[in-house]
């Protein structure tokens, strides 16, 4: 089997069926990591992003001199990507209308539960979202979409120390944030 | 995550039960949209780039052999002058492959 590099050298001669290869290697992380940064309401800018990073790759590929790992090269042009998409869409309403929230909220049990939940769950986001981009992207890959420290290690470029280190300040922080509003998240 | 205190295990079990949502995954065809972008993008440009690129080269031999031999130049040098820099620039091409064909070999050792 090709390794990254050996695939980005076929590239870079024209080998359509290495790019492809890529693709099909470095596609879903990429989504992964594009979701974990802009968030659950932009599933399709996170679709966006992946074809913008990998047209930026294409295009890139003849320059690449293999000075640092192909799929840290991919994840950060990935991740620069998408925060500057998130930078352009925070003042665009999410993908979510009126009918789905209520759906959302109308799946849980009891409806004074559902109000607490709710209203705690949306403290919740609004805490998350004050926080720095990369914790954010921690959290929603650790959380979310089911990474292990290693995955979010490896998509955030980052030793996974620091990976753990993220994850651990965050909580503490949304702890302080939540206690501040008064929430009680036992 | 097993140095957790009580308050951050709680924080821990609320995301959990938080943020559990069902994922989104990319469409099954996703790879072929893409390459299909990638290939209209890149064609054209590509195409005008070399057409421009080969005529410019063409004129620009031209104009040399011309000038050189209007100096007295012999057709050897001439011909040592003009091919020599396209000689470089490959093998310069293919030194730069042989060095990632070699990292990538490192790489992979050093992988495993």
């Amino acid at each position: 089997m090709n390794s990254d590099s050996q695939l980005v050298a076929r590239a870079q001669d024209g080998d359509e069926e290495a790019f492809a290869e890529l693709f099909r290697r470095h596609g879903d992380p990429v989504f992964r990591l594009a979701l974990s940064i802009l968030g659950q309401a932009f599933a399709a800018e996170a679709q966006d992003v992946v074809q913008e990073v990998f047209l930026k790759v294409h295009h890139a590929l003849a320059s690449f001199r293999g000075e640092a790992e192909v799929g840290s090269w991919i994840y950060r042009i990935t991740f620069n990507q998408a925060v500057n998409l998130k930078a352009r869409a925070r003042y665009q309403r999410p993908h979510l209308d009126e009918a789905a929230l209520t759906h959302a909220v109308a799946a849980e049990p009891g409806p004074y539960a559902q109000v607490e939940s709710a209203q705690r769950d949306q403290a919740l986001g609004e805490c998350i979202q004050t926080l720095p981009e990369v914790y954010q992207s921690a959290l929603r890959l650790y959380y979310w979409l089911g990474a292990s420290v290693a995955e979010v290690a490896a998509l955030l470029d980052v030793p996974e120390n620091t990976a753990k280190s993220y994850l651990h300040r965050a909580r503490q922080l949304l702890g302080g944030m939540l206690k501040e509003k008064g929430y009680s998240y036992v | 995550m097993s140095e957790m205190d009580p308050r951050e295990a709680e924080i821990d079990s609320l995301l959990r039960r938080s943020m559990a949502a069902p994922v989104p995954r990319l469409p099954p065809d996703f790879d072929q949209v893409v390459a299909r972008e990638a290939r209209r993008r890149s064609q054209g440009p590509q195409r005008y780039g070399r057409i421009l690129l080969a005529g410019y080269g063409v004129m620009s031999a031209a104009v040399s052999v011309v000038l050189m031999r209007g100096q007295g130049l012999g057709w050897g040098m001439i011909a040592a002058m003009t091919l020599g820099p396209l000689a470089v620039v490959e093998a310069v091409r293919r030194l730069r492959r042989k060095q990632l064909e070699v990292a990538a070999a490192t790489w992979q050792e050093h992988r495993g």
